[in-house]
């Protein structure tokens, strides 16, 4: 292995690691900064509902896809949604098992399951770049880094496609890129949208809390009659 | 860096956002990931699919960009790149205007269609609030707003009329039920309920007082209504305004205490119920310890308890019931008004969707005050027309007075031919060795958003 892929695989990712958990800090500081508004009033709502079950709801909500209408009449959209972010998971982990336990990517079985799961990603992505490019309501929403974020990270699944198998002896030019691109986006996320994982949490929590003790949530089905 | 010179109310405004925002609001305003899949949830979309411009997402950036430019980092360095923009001129605070208000209804169909959990409303009051406080806002909201700070109730009913139409309705049920005894007592002390109600009911249908008091007193209730702090419609939820919620919210609660009443009864009113139930001890900044309730959870108790008879094949009229959003998804009461509903009616019928996925009536969030933005709002209302038709029914039940107005407006607009009431709204024949029972409902009043003008 190359100096210079050594340093891709270590050095680099820590630094850019710890970059990104630096400013990960900073943001999340600055959002508990802003007071958190209070719930005076008695709770609302059919007996058993609470804050806590609308917190755990609503943290779960994304993975219900018949709870949201939204999710529910656009299956093949959540999909999607599902494919993608698992590819981000594979793409991640990824980075981490090369330089520090490859010898998980000597099975083939999981070579596979991580080639499958990041090309499928990288079609979602590509699906995704269509989408937001032909659909009239998501080009008056997106910004530049809407499209770039998209793009980086179609691009860099490209890219860790074909570093799965981790055979730097037959070439190293897929791995450095992955590992370059990978250290970028490290440090790009705090800034960009693609760090709404880390609101998540938040904003979800949030309106759980509300909506639970309101006795919104659960969200009662349509039940047609 | 920009060399535009900014107006004195958006520099005004943008201090104000400042003092506004909270964990949550920040939350909702950073999380946004532009995926659209609030696109399809509002009934101002579905109803001008070729507009992108009513998108929930595009309309939160209306005021997102603002906040990006002056509270967030990546928008403060590099504006142009995360679609930060700050304002300017007085047109500009208009057209936010436009949006804000025309709009959006607060409904919140989109916050629950929303993958991250952002609360589109909420920061939408928000920023109707800050233009509201640098002086920009429909004329409708203005007066209204005026009529609930200095007389004490939106529609400016005095406190001599008030009075006058309290005692009138109780005459009417002395005579109606034929019982000396069935009065509406005002200001009684130590009664189990106060009855707050909206002004609406005052000066445009004002048996529904009369039908609520038949109510409680067949019921046996040891309640009253309050001389003051009446008025449990609050123009701030609408408005943005926490001054004006607080204020409106407290003066309810500060009577209720000072009458030592036991329960706080709120009557159908999606806005008041909410402003007054769950909104007002927030606004005000008070520890309300009088439980409060809607009067559609004690007619149903007092059918539960056997305190009032119904008798359902007095209503073989088609029925279906509009969940009002404030009720609905902001309130969670979605289920007590079903259940009183199918205890009064043979032939009900479900709308789709419904509950927490109702659409709005479209009159919501003020709307009705707001005649400039009528043609779009009948235009929004088609989503909704088409619910009703889909039903079949003859009549259409809501539990909130401004779904009344706007049910109402569309029904006409759309010839729809159905007629429109609230729980209340039940006219009462009495049965004087077993309780009430409940006949045909009683169409409400018309009302035309030119009364607003």
């Amino acid at each position: 292995m190359s100096e210079a892929l050594h340093f891709a695989e270590h050095r680099l990712q820590e630094t850019a690691l710890l970059i990104m958990a630096g400013v990960y800090a900073v943001r999340l500081i600055w959002l508990m900064r802003f007071k958190a508004g209070k719930e005076r009033q008695a709770p609302t709502g059919l007996p058993g509902t609470t804050k806590g079950k609308g917190i755990i709801y609503s943290w779960a909500n994304i993975f219900m896809p018949w709870s949201m209408e939204s999710a529910r009449k656009h299956v093949l959209m959540w999909f999607q949604f599902g494919i993608f972010h698992m590819g981000v998971t594979a793409a991640i982990a990824l980075s981490v098992i090369i330089p520090y336990a490859p010898e998980v990517l000597e099975i083939t079985l999981i070579t596979t399951i991580f080639q499958v799961v990041i090309v499928a990603a990288f079609i979602v992505g590509i699906m995704r770049i269509i989408r937001r490019i032909s659909i009239p309501v998501l080009r008056a929403i997106s910004s530049p880094d809407d499209y770039f974020s998209l793009i980086l990270l179609t691009v860099w699944f490209f890219f860790a496609a074909f570093s799965v198998p981790n055979r730097w002896q037959e070439g190293e030019t897929f791995l450095l890129t992955y590992f370059w691109l990978t250290a970028f986006f490290l440090i790009y996320v705090p800034f960009s949208k693609i760090s709404h994982y880390l609101y998540y949490p938040f904003t979800r929590y949030y309106l759980g809390k509300t909506m639970g003790y309101r006795g919104v949530f659960p969200l009662r089905g349509t039940r047609r009659g | 860096m920009t060399n535009k010179k900014r107006s004195h109310q958006a520099e005004v405004l943008i201090e104000g956002m400042a003092e506004k925002l909270n964990r949550q609001i920040v939350g909702s305003l950073v999380a946004c990931v532009h995926c659209g899949n609030c696109t399809r949830s509002c009934h101002y979309v579905l109803t001008n699919p070729d507009d992108p411009t009513f998108a929930p997402a595009y309309k939160a950036d209306r005021i997102r960009k603002i906040f990006k430019r002056h509270f967030d980092w990546t928008g403060r360095v590099f504006p142009w790149w995360v679609g930060a923009k700050s304002i300017f001129t007085v047109e500009e605070l208009e057209e936010l205007k436009d949006i804000v208000f025309g709009k959006c209804t607060n409904c919140r169909r989109c916050s629950i269609n929303c993958p991250m959990g952002v609360d589109y409303a909420t920061f939408n009051r928000m920023m109707r609030g800050l233009l509201v406080s640098v002086g920009i806002m429909p004329e409708g909201v203005a007066v209204v707003s005026k009529d609930q700070w200095e007389i004490g109730n939106q529609m400016g009913v005095l406190p001599e009329d008030y009075i006058d139409t309290i005692e009138w309705m109780s005459e009417e049920m002395q005579s109606e039920l034929d019982d000396p005894t069935a009065v509406i007592p005002i200001d009684k002390m130590d009664a189990d309920i106060v009855y707050t109600i909206n002004p609406r009911e005052v000066k445009y249908d004002p048996r529904t007082i009369s039908d609520a008091g038949k109510i409680f007193h067949l019921a046996g209730e040891n309640w009253t209504m309050p001389s003051e702090g009446w008025d449990m419609t609050n123009f701030g939820l609408f408005s943005g305004d926490d001054a004006l919620g607080g204020a409106v919210a407290g003066r309810v609660y500060e009577k209720a205490k000072e009458l030592r009443a036991k329960k706080i009864v709120i009557s159908e009113c999606g806005h008041g119920y909410r402003s007054t139930r769950c909104e007002g001890p927030n606004w005000a900044g008070m520890d309300v310890e009088i439980p409060m309730e809607s009067s559609v959870i004690t007619m149903l108790r007092y059918v539960r308890e056997g305190r009032i008879k119904v008798d359902k094949t007095r209503n073989t009229k088609s029925y279906t019931f509009h969940d009002s959003c404030n009720n609905a998804r902001s309130c969670g009461l979605f289920e007590e008004p079903r259940e009183l509903l199918n205890l009064v009616v043979t032939d009900f019928r479900e709308m789709y969707p419904n509950r927490s996925e109702n659409y709005c009536c479209t009159g919501g969030g003020g709307a009705m005050s707001m005649s400039e933005y009528t043609p779009l709002r009948l235009k929004s209302a088609k989503i909704k027309a088409d619910q009703l038709i889909e039903t079949g029914a003859e009549v259409v039940v809501t539990s909130c007075h401004n779904c009344v107005d706007g049910l109402t407006d569309l029904i006409k607009h759309y010839n729809l031919g159905m007629e429109v009431t609230q729980l209340v709204n039940m006219e009462s024949e009495v049965n004087k060795g077993s309780g009430f029972n409940v006949s045909i409902p009683r169409r409400s009043i018309a009302l035309s958003s030119n009364d607003f003008k």
